[in-house]
């Protein structure tokens, strides 16, 4: 198998560029919402032919082994050819974490079938009442027999409506003094007996994410992952590459290229306030662009990601929602139509970027949080 | 030693100059105008700091922007009043391009010795910081010339040993060198919010030798452009140093200053507050490093304008903002003239404004980048 490593940066842009250029549905390219299972299906499969669908596990496990400054060139083509994001919780979460904290029988009974296709998981972290303070979950998994028996629900679980298994973070003990210990993360066939499901349709119109109910459900006690009790560790493991991932321009520039283009049909650039706010977010994006190359700059040395790289997630969606919102007053009456109009000849959706752009801010730990984060260990202000 | 060396080296010795500056001296030069001290800028000389950006041709390290701007940012911490962005940037550039001068050879050893402090007097109207529109005349007179004009903006003025100065001669631009003290040449003042001086320099008949002609013709615009943005560039260092201090210090205040029984750093609304300062800082430190380091490494001259601005607009609105919340979280005190955090809001002011300000470089960048695009 190639070790996709030993390519130089710029021979493996290429091919990264070449194959999602041409693999990827011209018809769901830059696709404004989400794609379901029954859409990027036969996407995700030649994905995994060609040996590509997990850029970030090792190669002993089915993954191409990237390199972090790889793995960020396969990331920037991905998102630059208008590749959709798939079910991907397998992928990015699961797998990792597993790989890491799991054991050999979890990694041999789950890991290939997420390579193949054959499974698709959604992420139970959020509760109705647990959102920026997770820790204080209440869904809870009690032993018995030789079964979790989990009582509870999840919320806010993307895609759980195409998915085979989620991964969820429950209580397991009560009576621990802080609420962070006393979590466990478990692996549930999403089949099981007791599991209900409504779909939440959110302020775009798609139905992205669910509720998820737990009625008495049960999952064998060999689907813990880790220790019993220390889950909390295992769901903050893996977040700091998360967020240079959103910190990352691209999706805002996306928005930018797009106001470009309306400002030019529309003659915008001879107005001098236009231009006034068009230049200051301009070059807030592309100073984020300054920040970020040094992030992976620090990523390609191979030194670890600091809390600091919070700032790239709290700039990056602040931006992008920016510039979703002059992409809406440039189009002056068309800013209120929904979906694909045109506009001078030009073919545009003035809406979805600001509809993509809403949930930057609070998923992934809200951009309020972020800031809790960095005040608490970059600025070391008291709590 | 390896580049690295040098500029650990470099940034060693800035920080140990640096420390503890004498911000009384600081607060008093509104009144007692010594904004330039001459033992001082003997000083900047001997550390060799003055001859970065001179040519080893002419007696210089020949060195590039990185390296003036690790000085710059410590002087900038600092808040040193000399005008070492002026003099050993701005003039230095504009000297080092009259390559058929053989006096612009002559004041650059002079330049980085310390001994001969040009300041550039080039620009007439306020807002045009590139000093486009040139009224000023020269012309041939008795073997020599003879100049006429008014310039403003020039910082420095109080040390300065003369000017370098644009006319028209013949209707093409012209850099000429004047003395200060030549017959018909009088310098006037205006204070600055941060006490500093900008100097206005009167040409009446002034009268000079042939060779005080540095450079005539269509390289002078090239030449000025080139030194202008460099300044620029450098000047944001300067305010990178300056904010980075401010920010420390409303850090340091948040974390001692009590109410309500705790730590005021401990409430989210400031906390908050000083974490987007924080990213203003960041940016504004990787924009102003990665312009310098594709300078240095070379640019034509219209991706040059549009990182320069790129870099001037960052810089000072984050050293604006950043300075001014230092004010608010300081409260009361803050707004003393015992405290410090005034030193620093004033000269984010002053170099703020001084080669473009922030509204000044974003129209450049939209002129030079946006609309070119979008044509």
């Amino acid at each position: 198998m190639t070790d996709y490593n030993t390519l130089s940066d710029d021979a493996f842009r290429a091919e990264a560029r070449a194959f999602f250029e041409a693999g990827f549905p011209a018809e769901y390219k830059f696709l404004p919402r989400r794609m379901r299972w029954a859409e990027c299906r036969d996407w995700y499969l030649a994905l995994s032919k060609k040996g590509w669908i997990a850029p970030n596990w090792p190669k002993e496990h089915g993954g191409m082994g990237l390199s972090p400054s790889k793995l960020l060139i396969y990331m920037e083509e991905y998102e630059r050819a208008g590749a959709g994001r798939m079910p991907d919780q397998g992928l990015t979460m699961v797998g990792p974490t597993l790989i890491r904290f799991g054991n050999d029988e979890q990694r041999k009974r789950y890991l290939p079938k997420i390579i193949a296709g054959d499974a698709i998981w959604c992420q139970g972290y959020s509760e109705p009442n647990a959102g920026s303070d997770l820790a204080s979950l209440r869904t809870e998994a009690v032993l018995d027999g030789n079964d979790y028996v989990i009582n509870g629900s999840k919320i806010w679980t993307s895609m759980a409506h195409d998915a085979t298994n989620i991964y969820v973070l429950a209580r397991t003990d009560k009576q621990a003094k802080k609420k962070q210990e006393g979590i466990s993360f478990l692996l549930v066939d999403m089949k099981t007996p007791g599991i209900t499901l409504r779909t939440i349709r959110n302020i775009a119109g798609h139905e992205e994410f669910c509720q998820v109910f737990f009625d008495n459900v049960r999952t064998p006690k060999e689907n813990l992952v880790g220790e019993l009790h220390k889950g909390w560790t295992i769901a903050k493991g893996l977040l700091g590459f998360e967020r240079l991932n959103i910190g990352s321009p691209r999706r805002p520039l996306q928005a930018l290229e797009k106001l470009e283009a309306l400002a030019a049909a529309r003659h915008l650039f001879d107005d001098a306030g236009f231009v006034e706010r068009f230049t200051q977010l301009k070059l807030d994006l592309l100073d984020l662009g300054s920040l970020y190359g040094r992030y992976v700059d620090k990523v390609r040395r191979g030194e670890a990601l600091g809390q600091d790289v919070s700032i790239l997630k709290v700039w990056s969606m602040d931006t992008y929602q920016r510039l979703s919102e002059l992409l809406i007053e440039a189009g002056d009456e068309f800013g209120a139509v929904e979906g694909d109009t045109t506009v001078e000849g030009e073919t545009v959706d003035l809406i979805s970027p600001f509809y993509n752009s809403r949930p930057g801010t609070i998923y992934g730990g809200s951009n309020e949080i972020q800031r809790n984060i960095l005040a608490k260990y970059v600025l070391n202000l008291p709590s | 030693m390896t580049e690295n060396d040098h500029s650990a080296m470099l940034r060693d010795s800035v920080a140990n100059f640096c420390r503890d500056p004498d911000l009384a001296r600081v607060r008093a030069i509104g009144q007692n105008h010594a904004e330039f001290d001459p033992a001082q800028w003997r000083q900047l000389a001997d550390m060799g700091w003055l001859s970065i950006l001179v040519p080893e041709s002419a007696g210089g390290l020949g060195l590039g922007l990185s390296e003036a701007a690790i000085v710059a940012e410590g002087l900038g911490r600092a808040l040193t009043p000399e005008p070492y962005t002026a003099v050993a940037v701005l003039s230095a550039r504009l000297l080092a391009d009259c390559q058929s001068s053989s006096l612009a050879v002559e004041l650059l050893g002079g330049l980085a010795s310390g001994e001969c402090v040009a300041i550039a007097a080039l620009q007439e109207a306020a807002g045009d910081f590139q000093s486009h529109s040139v009224t000023a005349k020269a012309i041939s007179f008795e073997g020599g010339y003879r100049l006429n004009g008014n310039k403003q903006f020039a910082i420095g003025a109080a040390g300065a040993s003369g000017f370098i100065v644009q006319a028209l001669l013949d209707n093409k631009a012209a850099l000429f060198w004047v003395p200060a003290g030549t017959s018909g040449c009088a310098t006037g003042y205006t204070a600055l919010a941060d006490g500093r001086r900008y100097g206005s320099v009167s040409l009446a008949d002034v009268s000079l030798p042939a060779d005080h002609l540095l450079a005539e013709g269509p390289s002078v615009r090239g030449i000025i452009d080139k030194a202008v943005d460099h300044a620029a560039a450098i000047a944001s260092a300067e305010l990178v140093g300056l904010l980075k201090r401010t920010q420390e210090m409303s850090l340091d205040y948040l974390k001692t200053r009590v109410q309500f029984g705790k730590a005021i750093g401990s409430f989210q609304v400031l906390q908050h507050r000083a974490v987007d300062l924080y990213i203003q800082q960041e940016l504004a430190d990787a924009v102003l490093r990665e312009g310098i380091a594709a300078m240095d490494a070379g640019l034509d001259a219209s991706a040059r304008a549009a990182t320069v601005s790129r870099i001037k607009a960052r810089c000072a609105e984050a050293a604006l903002q950043i300075t001014r919340a230092a004010i608010q979280f300081h409260g009361a005190i803050g707004f003393t003239e015992d405290c410090d955090v005034g030193l620093y809001v004033k000269r984010a002011m002053t170099l703020s404004a001084w080669l473009g300000n922030p509204r000044a470089h974003r129209q450049r960048y939209a002129a030079t980048a946006i609309r070119q695009e979008a044509a």
